[in-house]
């Protein structure tokens, strides 16, 4: 299972304060001083609490490289710090990492907040938000960030690293992984405590993954034409394919296992390239064509095909009891559909027109669902917004900014 | 993808049911050595073997049993044990190859799960699966106790040390094995006087099926609106609790929130729901000077709130 070796930031964190006490205590017997670094137990440790809900906040980039963090339950903004010529954001739920293809960097934030699954429950983390520092690479890269750690891909010299998630729960960067293939448009994305790297074909184009494991060695190789968009799911981690979906998870021996989920022999729609969903659950969306949006079961294996009645931009999966699937319409709408029928259920009204039309700014919009609301930035309209998708698309709050939120994501889920 | 369990790093160590608490413990070179996974257990087991052991309790007060792991320190440790106590049923998933290989190495290992009736999760993700948290039921901690008590003075009889006195750990067994039993009665008088309609759980606790279950109670799962949706609430939001308010037909919701004052609000506003939303005690026990130190305060407290909750 996937799920079962991934890595939890909070007990490294945990685990290293508990030795910084130790080094105080000196090892003595009786350290009293133990009591109260013990004493509440998670509550006590390098600042983080554990909290008793997601500490929900959104992390923005303006135009003029300020990263603000929105914390959802209380309102309040803060500036984490200045980053400049930023041309993507990712998280996996915690960290952002800041695309800079002039400087050939990633730089890393540490939100602070996080969530943290066991299964049966949750446990929810609220410390200290910081900047932890830049990857260093070259040109633009590719980030593909889940429980595991984040994948960071450089394009131009096809310099393929991946961090870990237990180091960056340390403030550190070190590398876990670090890899070389032939440059490439392409990507790698952690699987466990391995890795999948994309190779190029004969004509310069994403052709193969090939599955790195954890001390950098290359393995198997998998066809996978085209091979574009990345997602973890509760289940596995997908990787589009021009004839399907890949789907890797952790066998028992813990080693990568690879399944091909082809898409429907009539499939009628372009492939997916580019994964969106709310996290831990087993269905994932993709925009199909002008109007279509696949969804991939991943627990099923199956691909599903609805059609949004008009030109969309993104699409997400919720995947709650009623199939909610959501998209963002080119005219600015977002649009609830039932995943089960491809019924219309409801629309919002026109909300981010403006940046939806605009080539440069339409890319770093982000449609953000999670269990109870989705999420939008409009960075023309400088506002950020909070949607009741189970209540008629009703917008349940809008938060205005100070500049063009460019990019937004969400963090501490 | 949300992140789970399984790593490797360095864990804190605390003695004797978190009384004594420290990092490299200096070993009393002439006591055995019991080594206890939860908190829970290391209570129960601190109080049966008394002074004749020392007992090293892997996880601190307000950890949490399912993530835990150790320093290499500490897993050596392991292997000078004369017994090893844990949960079993899944519970130390991040403990698990630790007590393999030091049982591997010849350390007997005792599993709480091996003595009870194990029940699975009656619903939610998890449905279906083995549910570990068998202390909400005191007769099973009675088959646990009952148990250790045959287990710890053979183990201990064993060691190098002379001087276990193993009359002394089952008169400690037997004084305890009658505090259980007094709880026991205390609960089933308590929750015998709450009218069985009323016996309803609606909960976000996931630790209370196996109360439930000895008690007669029907837990009916719900999730809590939380801060982003509470913020500007729909009746959608609140729809799924209300009905299991309904359901249930009870005036309090036991529920971890952090704003329970504003969820009681809106359920009054948006739902006209008159209820109270009560936090109990799950899964390890409170620090010192808490509500749940021990195991029976903490059985104690939450059959209070249990109690006062759904009689109002």
């Amino acid at each position: 299972m996937f799920s079962r070796t991934t890595l939890p930031p909070i007990t490294a964190i945990a685990l290293a304060f508990t030795l910084t006490a130790c080094a105080a205590a000196g090892g003595s017997s009786d350290a009293a001083g133990d009591d109260s670094a013990l004493g509440d137990g998670h509550g006590a440790i390098a600042g983080a609490q554990e909290m008793p809900e997601p500490q929900l906040h959104l992390l923005s980039l303006d135009e003029t490289g300020t990263v603000s963090h929105l914390d959802l339950l209380d309102e309040s903004v803060d500036e984490l710090g200045t980053v400049d010529g930023v041309a993507d954001v990712a998280t996996e739920g915690r960290y952002g990492y800041l695309v800079r293809p002039d400087a050939g960097a990633v730089t890393v934030v540490d939100s602070g907040v996080w969530t943290w699954s066991h299964i049966d429950h949750f446990h929810y983390y609220r410390g200290e938000a910081s900047v932890l520092g830049d990857v260093k690479g070259s040109g633009p890269a590719t980030v593909a960030a889940n429980g595991a750690g984040a994948g960071l891909f450089f394009a131009e010299t096809g310099e393929a690293i991946v961090l870990d998630a237990a180091t960056l729960a340390d403030a550190s960067l070190d590398e876990r992984v670090h890899v070389s293939v032939e440059p490439h448009d392409g990507f790698i994305v952690p699987v466990g405590s391995s890795a999948l790297v994309t190779e190029p074909g004969a004509d310069g184009a994403p052709a193969s993954v090939r599955v790195v494991d954890g001390d950098g060695k290359l393995g198997e190789t998998v066809e996978c034409a085209n091979a574009a968009g990345t997602i973890a799911t509760v289940v596995g981690v997908v990787v589009g394919c021009r004839d399907g979906a890949l789907l890797a998870t952790i066998g028992d021996a813990g080693v990568v296992e690879i399944e091909r989920i082809p898409y429907p022999a009539d499939a009628g729609a372009p492939p997916a390239t580019e994964f969106r969903a709310r996290e831990g659950r087993p269905t994932v969306a993709a925009v199909a064509g002008a109007s279509g949006i696949w969804l991939l079961d991943t627990r099923k294996r199956t691909w599903a095909l609805v059609d949004a009645g008009t030109p969309i931009v993104q699409a997400s999966a919720v995947d709650d009891n009623d199939e909610h699937v959501l998209a963002l319409a080119a005219d600015g709408r977002v649009l609830v559909l039932s995943g089960a029928t491809g019924e219309l259920l409801a629309a919002s009204e026109p909300i981010v027109v403006a940046s939806v039309a605009d080539p440069e700014l339409v890319t770093g919009i982000e449609l953000i669902a999670d269990q109870h609301r989705a999420y939008l930035n409009g960075p023309v309209e400088r506002r950020l917004y909070e949607i009741d998708f189970a209540d008629a698309a009703r917008i349940a709050r809008t938060f205005d900014t100070a500049a063009e939120p460019r990019f937004t994501v969400e963090t501490g889920r | 993808m949300r992140r789970a369990t399984g790593f490797a790093a360095v864990a804190a160590i605390v003695a004797t049911a978190g009384l004594l608490t420290g990092c490299a413990p200096s070993i009393a070179a002439d006591r055995p050595l019991v080594v206890v996974t939860t908190n829970i257990l290391g209570d129960v087991v601190g109080e049966l073997v008394g002074d004749e052991a020392e007992v090293l309790v892997l996880m601190p007060p307000g950890a949490d049993p399912h993530s835990f792991e150790i320093s290499a320190q500490t897993a050596a440790r392991l292997r000078d044990a004369e017994l090893i106590v844990a949960n079993g049923i899944g519970l130390e998933e991040g403990l698990a190859g630790h007590v393999e290989s030091a049982e591997a190495d010849g350390v007997p290992v005792f599993l709480a799960g091996d003595h009870l009736e194990v029940l699975a999760y009656a619903e939610g993700d998890a449905e279906g699966t083995p549910d570990p948290h068998f202390w909400t039921d005191p007769a099973r901690m009675v088959d646990v106790v009952t148990a250790l008590g045959e287990e710890l003075p053979a183990e201990l009889a064993d060691s190098d040390s002379a001087s276990v006195d193993v009359d002394r750990i089952a008169a400690n067994t037997e004084a305890y094995l009658a505090e259980l039993d007094e709880l026991d009665r205390e609960m089933t008088a308590t929750f015998t006087a709450i009218p069985e309609a009323r016996r309803a759980l609606v909960t976000n606790h996931h630790v209370f099926g196996y109360l439930a279950d000895r008690f007669g109670f029907r837990i009916i799962g719900a999730v809590i609106p939380s801060g982003t949706t509470l913020a500007a609430p729909s009746a959608s939001d609140l729809r799924e609790l209300v009905a299991a308010i309904d359901e249930a037909g009870v005036p309090t919701i036991f529920a971890e929130s952090s704003q329970s004052d504003r969820l009681v609000q809106v359920l009054a506003e948006g739902a006209d729901r008159d209820v109270d939303v009560v936090e109990l005690v799950t899964e390890s026990l409170t620090p010192p000077g808490g509500d749940a130190e021990t195991y029976l305060d903490m059985m104690r407290v939450n059959t209070a709130r249990i109690a006062t909750g759904l009689s109002t």
